[in-house]
């Protein structure tokens, strides 16, 4: 069944970015229609879905300024960003903190701690010299995002991914969106769009071995990257992955931002550190990998120094928010925090790419707007403002809201296609055909298939051969398992598109990497071909954009000229990676494949046979 | 029952979360609430885990409903 509807913005995505981006719309113009999609339940989904304990990268004075994020962001980006988009991002977070407060109903110093003359505690976690980490209990947040969502009248719409971001005359007009219980199709006509999608986060294998297990929630499998590609919109900084350290198996965070700013920092079993800092940054990543590809691995969280009451502290924390399933995880393990060497940690087990870990996704400027006029792009999703997290999603999601309101408020209704029913029956077609499909390849079959090569091909170190293979793969599970899929119910309908989804980001990663001929962020874009930074790349995006002919195109972009002198780059090496292996077998001049190799004789004598013709050596002409 | 992947899963196969029965007063905010569609109801109306494989082990079910029916009694196979 089809339904055409009008909205002024439609959210695509109710996470914690979507959620903020409704509420300010709305506030911004109460006359406006707002729809707000998500494949999820708004109460419970995305990646905060569960709670969070902090944001992890806030400015707050007295204690952080705008500026000292834009120091941290220039540092951590290797001065590749636009120094505007952070300082806009540090100038509101102190209006979306108050305003938090108040969606929540809780008190100052109730959500978030305060001084004693009553100024948020911030804590250190950050490489820079200013605290930029806000603890929060924030356990109901999306409960009560949702529920001031609903308040506004906007119209939800969970269960309903959207398919497809449409443009016309190069402007947003509407999307397209299915719901995964009835299998109703919704046309909704509309001036804009807040992409607040998330993360790709369901790119390489997990080690837990579940397709779900995933350390990103499962439902941000990068629909919003594929979508905004669609349309038109320019993506950067797809060539810096994400890679984290996570609970071995469990792929839940591995503790260390609740854990490091209180005194916990990683080791490996001879208790040597694996690097300066715990945050997560490029540089970092290197020193564990290091760690591990030495064999000197695994990496543990260390917290036996710690005193009961800090240990218990963390316990509470780790254990009753955000992830958890944490502490039957530790507890089946044995892992008792306050023993040495308890809490094993393993290493970019899954590669993906996200903006508010990293900085991959949609090119945004000040305004949180894409260059498809109407597209306007917060959170996970968002490559303009890097390495924000939670505090981005939310603080930005708000100030997109906002604007898209006023650009809504201020343009006719967009032209449509004509035939537009003959479309959305062709496209629903199109959609559905998996479901008719006998005997076809499972949907999970060709997930593991693809994520198996993403994660095989993309895992840094990168080298040519490697990712001109990614990209090929990705091509080949197009062509040749996607017309033979099979889904067995709506709800592995959906999958199809996730699995497209997957593919399309996993050739921006293999073609950006490609792309930059230089390594950078340590960890995240090592080429070992060119395991150096280089100053023709100094502040230099890639932009990835559908070209005309449909194929993917690429190009070299300065980013803005910073106005704040700040380090643009963070202390690590590139390894040299001549491991030497000592002498090796060589051929002499008399080598040749024997007839008959003795070796072998013996043995299928041995066995009463004769020698199998393809054991024997070419007879030389 | 329910066939996900040409697999029939039925709902005593082994799960991971398990609904009490005498307390489950069959509301439903668990199959409204799990952020990836994991629930659904069974033959006789009672919860169950329809799409097992796709859960996150987030614990949402488990803090969202209102008559604590919901235990997540082990950690899912694979990372126990
Ligand atoms: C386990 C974990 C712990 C974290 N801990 C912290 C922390 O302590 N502090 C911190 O600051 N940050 C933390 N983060 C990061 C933080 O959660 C994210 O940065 C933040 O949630 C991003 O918000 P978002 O709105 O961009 O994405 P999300 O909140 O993930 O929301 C994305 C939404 O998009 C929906 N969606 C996806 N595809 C579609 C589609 N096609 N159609 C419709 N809807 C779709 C999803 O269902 C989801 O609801 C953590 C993340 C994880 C995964
Ligand atoms: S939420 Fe609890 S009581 Fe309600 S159906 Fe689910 S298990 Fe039963
Ligand atoms: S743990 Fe989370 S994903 Fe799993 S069934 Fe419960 S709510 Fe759903």
């Amino acid at each position: 069944m089809y339904h055409v509807k009008q909205a002024d913005i439609v959210i695509i995505g109710s996470g914690a970015a979507g959620t903020m981006s409704a509420i300010y719309a709305h506030r911004a113009d109460p006359g406006l229609k707002v729809v707000v999609l998500d494949k999820s339940k708004m109460e419970t989904s995305g990646g905060a879905g569960r709670g969070m304990d902090a944001l992890n990268t806030v400015a707050l004075p007295p204690y952080s300024q705008p500026e000292d994020v834009v120091e941290l962001m220039t540092k951590v980006t290797e001065g590749i960003l636009d120094q505007q988009v952070a300082y806009r991002f540090g100038e509101i977070c102190p209006r979306m903190v108050a305003d938090l407060e108040q969606i929540m109903e809780r008190e100052k110093g109730d959500l978030f701690p305060v001084d004693e003359n009553g100024n948020y505690r911030l804590m250190y976690l950050h490489p820079i010299d200013k605290p930029l980490l806000l603890p929060m209990d924030g356990e109901e947040m999306k409960r009560a995002l949702a529920h001031a969502v609903r308040q506004t009248g906007a119209e939800v719409m969970d269960r309903t991914p959207a398919i497809k971001i449409v443009t016309s005359g190069g402007k947003v007009c509407g999307v397209l969106a299915v719901n995964i219980r009835t299998g109703h199709y919704y046309y909704i006509k509309t001036k804009a769009v807040c992409l607040t999608t998330g993360a790709a986060g369901r790119m390489g294998l997990a080690s837990s071995g579940y397709l779900a297990g995933t350390y990103e929630f499962p439902g941000c499998s990068g629909d919003g990257y594929a979508m905004a590609y669609e349309a038109g919109a320019e993506l950067v900084n797809m060539e810096c992955f994400q890679a984290n350290t996570l609970l071995k198996d469990h792929q839940g965070p591995s503790c260390g931002y609740v854990a490091a700013p209180r005194g916990a920092y990683t080791v490996n079993p001879w208790d040597e550190r694996t690097w300066s800092h715990g945050y997560s940054s490029g540089d970092s990543k290197m020193g564990a990998w290091k760690r591990f590809t030495q064999g000197r691995g695994p990496i543990y969280l260390k917290m036996d120094h710690l005193d009961e009451q800090m240990i218990q502290i963390i316990e509470k924390i780790q254990w009753g928010n955000e992830r958890t399933s944490r502490g039957l995880f530790h507890q089946s393990r044995e892992q008792n925090y306050r023993n040495a060497h308890a809490v094993e940690l393993a290493f970019a087990e899954e590669v993906g790419v996200c903006g508010g870990h990293s900085s991959s996704g949609v090119l945004s400027d000040t305004t949180g707007v894409s260059n498809v006029p109407g597209l306007y792009v917060a959170g996970d999703v968002d490559g303009g403002l890097p390495h924000s997290y939670l505090g981005g999603a939310l603080a930005m999601g708000g100030l997109i809201g906002e604007e898209a309101a006023h650009y809504a408020s201020g343009i006719p209704e967009p032209e449509q296609r004509t035939g537009l029913k003959a479309w959305l029956r062709k496209e629903a077609a199109e959609f559905e055909a998996p479901l008719g499909r006998e005997g076809g390849l499972p949907t999970s079959l060709v997930e593991f298939k693809a994520r198996a090569r993403v994660q095989y091909y993309l895992k840094p170190p990168k080298n040519p051969v490697f990712l001109e293979k990614a990209a090929w793969w990705m091509e080949r599970i197009r062509q040749e398992d996607l017309p033979r899929i099979q889904a067995v119910s709506l709800h592995d309908l959906f999958k199809v598109q996730e699995i497209k989804s997957i593919l399309t980001v996993g050739e921006m990663m293999a073609r950006s990497s490609l792309f930059r001929e230089e390594s950078r962020w340590g960890y995240q874009h090592w080429r070992v071909d060119m395991p150096a930074k280089k100053p023709e790349w100094e502040g230099v995006w890639v932009v990835i954009k559908k070209g005309e002919g449909g194929e993917m195109t690429l190009a070299k972009r300065q980013s803005p000229a910073h106005q704040w002198e700040y380090p643009t780059s963070m202390e690590y090496a590139y390894p040299d990676l001549e491991f030497d292996t000592g002498p090796m077998f060589q051929k002499g001049p008399e080598w040749k494949n024997p007839k008959d190799d003795p070796w072998m004789k013996a043995h299928l004598d041995a066995q009463g046979m004769a020698t199998p013709r393809r054991f024997m050596a070419k007879e030389e002409n | 029952m329910s066939q996900v992947n040409g697999v029939e899963y039925g709902e005593k196969d082994f799960s991971w979360l398990k609904f009490d029965r005498e307390r489950c007063v069959r509301c439903g905010v668990c199959v409204d609430m799990c952020p990836m569609d994991v629930i659904h109801f069974g033959s006789q109306g009672y919860p169950y885990m329809r799409y097992r494989d796709d859960c996150w082990y987030c614990d949402v079910c488990t803090f969202m409903c209102p008559r604590q029916a919901i235990v997540m009694e082990e950690l899912p196979y694979l990372i126990r």
